[in-house]
């Protein structure tokens, strides 16, 4: 009874729909290739250019900046590896960025989806909106409480702590790993200054990533897990960790490449001894030599090893979906 | 990307700026005639030239000045390209720093000569601030300014040399330098250390002056690229001493912060930025008139004391006095290696920041 009545039921409204979803689909090929693979192509196409030392550059065909990237202008003279480094010191900063972004994301979110909707919605709005400020703004704010007079140099000092370090003598611990003046704590330029900033960047993105799955949790299963004797450390340790490990694994890999391009945060917290390949591009494509070709090649190297760790990032996260 | 940003901001500016001088300035005929188009460097310093120096010349003249904004130098020759390129004119005339300026002459057809006929102004000027090339003067001095040593004076004794910086018991963690590799400090150190631009004609010689850059590096806090960044790190005791630009450090002094713009024994670096005319403009005439308007001893002043850049005649010449020429300039002066940055752009560069880059 069941199945006639299924197969008298006409069923032609999906095949009206995919009518037109045909061209949809080839009008969204078009604009993808137009917005993604034309400027893509274009940079590649620069990246084989000419450089013409002293002025600008030339279309070309040549695999000399590829060649300065990984073993330097003057090879075989001399061996470079600036450039590896800088993409070495991209990938660290990245990495580093976002697994604290996320860390600090997932408690966060995890408290979030257990308010009542009201609190969640007025938090949601507020992190929303505080996407909108840009890079630039948020570096500054930081620029101002990492500051020696105006920020937490100050403040350390403010409450004794500065001399507190000193009298103890382990205020020297602090200028050997970099952290101070022989006056006080300096915070820029450091490795802790830029992972905070780049941190703080994306913070509001993890949370927003993270929402989704933590909030679908099904509550029951942490109190089936809580009744049968759980510690609260257990149940998130065996039952809620392992339920949004993928979205915890993408959002992590997603911030990663996003930070991978990172340019006013590094350009003003780093150290130029661990400054990244986007300072490098800039110098390159902007600065004073005009070389595009240089900055073009360092762009494609870069946005190739973000395409590899995607992929990878893919494979293991299929990996880890079977298993 | 950002490249066609930057363009469509700047057509825009443009189109507006365009808009206003139709509907504003409801000029006598002849006046409209007669407009020239002229870039300089954004903020107080573009203000300055529309409040203080583009009046005077149409009062002059009759001429009109359309200002026009950019970034920088380097920057603004990347926009003057693309223009080409396309066959548009977004300035008549162009302030070019002096390395941009050689690159631009080294671009066929990017820059006109000057019919020096109308611009006997010019030959009051030091003949080094005027810049011939084959097809004739390519770009004439229009000011000059200093990056010059500025210290905390309520932290720390004036040095009286450069080489006071190396000193790790003084300024461990405490100077802010300019990071990049042709912003004047590798000149300082020739000049200090070396034989000054001599130093510049052999890849041994660029690699001695970074090594001796290399021995600064424990008293560095900051390398800073952006002005803001030293502006910002003075102002908060980031650090105590270091390089920045004469002019700004004396406003930043007059403003009531702690900092001395000096020059040490050895000098500071002088640069300076001229006009140059677009290959494309058809506004020669009105461009060499305002050039010579410019190049006068009288405007020279007005831009030592309105702008705060240097004269780039002797303060004899001029009317400046003594505190207002010293607010602006000094000596002695170092003059950039530029024959070597442009010739050897790419082993100094690699070299420069290889040298940061050791951790």
């Amino acid at each position: 009874m069941s199945l006639s009545t299924a197969e008298d039921l006409p069923t032609p409204a999906p095949i009206v729909v995919r009518e037109p979803s045909l061209w949809f689909k080839l009008g969204l090929v078009a604009l993808l290739a137009l917005l993604c693979l034309v400027p893509f192509l274009f940079v590649l196409t620069i990246s084989f250019g000419h450089k013409i030392e002293g002025a600008g550059w030339a279309f070309g065909f040549e695999f000399s900046h590829y060649k300065r990237f990984f073993l330097g202008a003057t090879w075989p003279e001399t061996f470079q590896s600036l450039y590896i480094q800088r993409l070495g010191y991209s990938l660290f900063f990245a990495a580093i960025g976002a697994v604290i972004a996320v860390a600090l994301a997932f408690p966060f979110t995890y408290f979030l989806t257990r308010m009542s909707r009201r609190a969640q919605t007025v938090w949601l709005v507020v992190l929303l909106s505080s996407l909108s400020l840009s890079e630039v703004f948020i570096v500054m704010g930081w620029d101002i409480l990492l500051s020696a007079r105006s920020g937490l140099p100050a403040l350390l000092d403010g409450i004794g702590f500065t001399d507190l370090m000193k009298d103890l003598g382990w205020f020297q611990w602090f200028r050997d790993v970099g952290l101070a003046s022989p006056r006080a704590f300096k915070f820029k330029t450091s490795g802790f200054a830029t992972v905070l900033c780049m941190a703080y960047l994306v913070w509001p993105y993890a949370v927003i990533l993270l929402y989704p799955a933590l909030s679908r949790l099904d509550p029951a299963l942490v109190e089936a897990a809580r009744t049968m004797g759980a510690r609260p450390g257990q149940v998130v340790r065996t039952v809620v960790l392992p339920s949004v490990r993928l979205p915890l694994f993408g959002s992590t890999l997603l911030l990663f490449v996003f930070l991978l391009g990172t340019y006013v945060t590094i350009s003003v917290f780093a150290d130029p001894s661990q400054h990244t390949l986007a300072v490098s591009i800039y110098d390159s494509v902007r600065g004073s030599t005009l070389n595009a070709p240089f900055g073009a090649a360092q762009s494609v190297i870069l946005l190739i090893t973000a395409g590899l760790f995607l992929i990878a990032g893919q494979k293991l996260s299929k990996a880890g979906g079977t298993a | 990307m950002t490249i066609k940003t930057n363009l469509t901001r700047r057509s825009f500016l443009q189109t507006s700026a365009a808009a206003a001088a139709a509907s504003g300035l409801a000029a006598p005929l002849i006046a409209q005639d007669r407009v020239l188009k002229i870039g300089s460097y954004g903020g107080y310093f573009e203000d300055s030239f529309k409040q203080y120096v583009y009046p005077g010349f149409t009062e002059a003249t009759g001429i009109t000045v359309e200002s026009v904004t950019q970034p920088n130098s380097a920057d603004w020759l990347i926009t003057m390209q693309q223009a080409a390129m396309a066959g548009t004119v977004p300035a008549d005339l162009s302030l070019y720093a002096r390395d941009t300026l050689i690159k631009a002459s080294r671009e066929e057809g990017l820059l006109a000569p000057l019919d020096m006929s109308k611009v006997p102004a010019a030959s009051q000027l030091d003949p080094y601030f005027v810049f011939e090339d084959s097809p004739g003067v390519l770009g004439v001095g229009a000011m000059s300014w200093f990056s010059s040593m500025v210290i905390n004076p309520d932290e720390i004794d004036a040095p009286a040399s450069w080489a006071d910086f190396w000193n790790t018991e003084i300024f461990e963690a405490s100077l802010g330098i300019a990071r990049r590799y042709n912003a004047g400090f590798m000149d300082v150190i020739a000049a200090t250390f070396f034989d000054g631009e001599e130093t510049f004609a052999t890849n041994e010689g660029i690699i001695a002056i970074t090594e001796k850059a290399a021995e600064l590096k424990p008293n560095v806090a900051l390398w800073w690229s952006a002005e803001s960044q030293m502006e910002q790190a003075m102002k908060n005791l980031d650090v105590v001493a270091g390089t920045y630009y004469h002019d700004v450090a004396g406003i930043m002094a007059a403003d009531g912060f702690p900092i001395l713009s000096m020059f040490p024994k050895e000098g500071c670096v002088q640069d300076y930025g001229s006009w140059c005319l677009s290959g494309l403009s058809e506004k020669g005439a009105e461009a060499a008139e305002f050039v010579n308007y410019s190049s006068t001893p009288e405007v020279q002043a007005i831009m030592s004391r309105m702008i705060g850049t240097a004269p780039l005649l002797p303060q004899e010449a001029t009317d400046l006095t003594d505190e207002e020429f010293a607010a602006v300039s000094g000596s002695p002066s170092i003059r950039p290696a530029y024959g070597a940055y442009l010739d050897n752009e790419t082993f100094i560069q690699e070299t420069w920041d290889a040298m940061l880059a050791e951790g």
